[in-house]
């Protein structure tokens, strides 16, 4: 992306149309990364369609291709996430056991990382897909805040708030998210609730899938099939073993160069 | 379920989102309107006996009220964009709505700063000196006046409640932090904030203001009330949490009681609440330091452990995640960098408007009556 002409584009967009841009309809034809093109992106999306994700924990490996992939097609900057398999071993009666789950944006039907952003740099596509303009996001870190899932970071290459996207760019030229494409055990399955045909509707209708944090009201579109209640909200156990961290990596980079 | 034992394997860490940075900001806009409420008896309703107080009390209002926007600014990740919050409409954004009361209220701030200092500046003009023209201009050709001071104070109170109100709400309706999400925040910040401000009125008191006895011994009994207060919510607080009559406190009080840390910090706010309390009130002349560098510490903690603190219980990870303070601007240098421009700032506004001579018993001196020439010192 060329930042510098995106800026460019807001400083030229907020000159020339200044505090007229409230009153503005938004415009399709405004260009994008200006505040107006923002205000025509949220009508981005077809309304025809409702995404959502189901994810079968029963068939995860823990493999973490999911999370190599979104890396890779996402250029998700090193040592941040926007979706990764959490991994527990679970020991009970002496026998122990793994249990993965994979974590991503729950693209929620009522996303409260939305209503806090003070510049409406993030936004729900009529799609269903939450999404977040970083040319317009100022970095307030609020949405990150309100996000009860740990699914949004600060992204340090543009110093604004980022998450998945089901890979929007995937979707929207008829693919599917990369962690669902390269998932292994086929855990991961990808399609329109609004279609009562798909796969996603065929096991929202019959598998009795679960949702991470019910309690929280924000209606999650990623279900879980084989969702142990232990682990629906935030995990009572032992922590990480391995955890990585952008500030952790720095702090042992500074100390290696010391 | 008794015997199941859970270890986390990997999971990610999230790296506390709102910075140092942002500490300071609550820190030194809480002190900042706790200042303007402490200097309305001296200036707003013209108690003489108030003034010497209100006077110190408006250098923090004035000099905390100018370096928290700029620390609020830098918590930013993207600073220079901060014009987006003013080219769209977000009314559902505590956020978006404090974007609109700082500016208000720091403009209503300089004005009531400058209504009240305006007698001083036009005492200065008369003195025969090369800056006295200034002076006469900074204060506008006029001397005290009581009138637009109250509709100043008047002004610069609604901005003061409306920062308290956005500053409290916007963290307490974080849903998805427990610790954040009781409605007993805001005057958690609120009443911390007066003490703290309290506080830095006796620091000043013993270092700008001429360690005046008087000043001391008020300003510890209004910090002994701010720290009553304190006490009290953090009493209900914890009584609301621990009899499960709310489930938002208990749980806001289990999201962290399993934890050590946790624990021994809370002991360490309750030592620094009650201690200065407790001098304040048995002592309360010739324990200005002591109170005032506690009161001012216990403030800045509180906001500390709930922003810093507050990040590291992660929302579905086990445990907690750790903190480590960074050397840099996104940590200790912020921290020092913003200390360091409030310090700038009262040697600024110290420096222009020294504190008045006072005669040996304490009594302030007369400022000299319109139109009398002063000799320089």
């Amino acid at each position: 992306m060329d930042r510098s002409r995106r800026n460019f584009c807001l400083g030229a967009g907020a000159a020339a149309v200044g505090a007229a841009t409230l009153a503005a309809a938004p415009s399709d034809a405004a260009p994008s990364g200006t505040v107006a093109g923002v205000a025509a992106a949220r009508t981005g999306g077809d309304p025809a369609h409702r995404w959502a994700m189901v994810v079968d924990v029963r068939k995860c490996v823990g493999c973490q291709a999911c999370t190599v992939a979104c890396i890779m097609e996402n250029d998700v900057p090193e040592n941040s996430f926007r979706t990764i398999v959490s991994t527990y071993e679970v020991t009970e009666q002496d026998k122990a056991g793994s249990y993965m789950l994979p974590r991503l944006c729950n693209h929620c039907e009522d996303p409260p990382c939305i209503p806090v952003c003070p510049t409406g740099a993030t936004f729900q596509r009529t799609d269903g897909i939450v999404v977040v303009d970083n040319t317009v996001c100022v970095g307030c870190a609020y949405c990150v805040q309100a996000c009860p899932y740990d699914a949004r970071f600060i992204n340090h290459n543009s110093q604004t708030a980022d998450k998945c996207t089901f890979c929007v760019h995937r979707v929207d030229a008829g693919l599917l998210p990369a962690c669902v494409e390269t998932c292994v055990g086929g855990a991961r399955v990808f399609g329109d609730l609004k279609d009562p045909a798909s796969a996603v509707s065929r096991l929202v209708r019959e598998a009795d899938p679960k949702v991470l944090k019910p309690e929280q009201g924000t209606q999650p579109r990623v279900f879980y099939i084989g969702l142990d209640p232990r682990f629906q909200g935030k995990v009572d156990g032992t922590p990480t073993l391995w955890r990585p961290s952008a500030h952790t990596e720095r702090s042992h980079a500074g100390k290696e160069h010391a | 379920m008794m015997d199941t034992q859970i270890l986390e394997v990997i999971n990610v860490t999230r790296e506390a989102a709102w910075l140092p940075w942002a500490v300071q900001y609550f820190f030194l806009i809480g002190l900042s309107v706790g200042g303007v409420l402490l200097s309305l008896p001296g200036y707003a309703f013209a108690r003489d006996g108030w003034r010497p107080l209100g006077r110190l009390a408006l250098i923090v209002a004035l000099t905390c009220g100018l370096a928290a926007p700029v620390a609020l600014l830098s918590d930013l990740h993207q600073p220079g964009r901060f014009w987006h919050f003013y080219v769209v409409f977000r009314p559902t954004s505590w956020m978006w709505w404090g974007s609109l009361f700082i500016p208000l209220y720091i403009g209503a701030l300089l004005l009531y700063g400058w209504a009240c200092l305006r007698e001083e500046l036009w005492a200065h003009g008369r003195i025969d000196s090369r800056l006295a023209g200034l002076y006469r201009l900074a204060a506008l050709g006029g001397g005290r006046n009581d009138r637009l001071i109250r509709a100043a104070g008047l002004l610069v109170l609604a901005g003061a409640a409306l920062v308290a109100l956005y500053t409290g709400v916007e963290v307490a309706v974080v849903k998805a932090r427990p610790l954040w999400h009781t409605p007993f925040l805001p005057l958690q910040f609120l009443t911390t904030a007066l003490a703290g401000a309290a506080g830095l009125v006796l620091i000043l008191n013993r270092t700008v203001g001429g360690a005046d006895r008087r000043v001391e011994v008020r300003g510890n009994r209004l910090l002994a009330g701010a720290l009553a207060a304190v006490m009290l919510c953090g009493g209900l607080w914890l009584w609301l949490g621990l009899s499960g009559l709310d489930a938002g406190h208990a749980a806001a009080l289990e999201s962290v009681a399993g934890s050590e840390a946790w624990r021994v910090t809370a002991v360490w706010a309750v030592a620094a609440t009650v201690v200065p309390f407790v001098i304040a009130i048995g002592w309360p002349a010739g324990t200005g330091w002591l109170t005032g560098l506690i009161a001012v510490h216990s403030a800045w903690m509180f906001r500390w452990t709930v922003f810093i603190g507050g990040q590291t219980v992660p929302k579905t990870g086990a445990g907690f995640y750790d903190y480590a303070l960074p050397a840099g601007p996104d940590g200790l240098l912020g921290i020092v960098g913003t200390a360091g421009l409030w310090l700038f700032l009262l040697i600024l506004l110290t420096s222009v408007l020294p504190t008045p001579h006072r005669p040996a018993d304490g009594r302030r001196a007369p400022l000299p009556p319109h139109g009398t020439a002063v000799p320089a010192e």
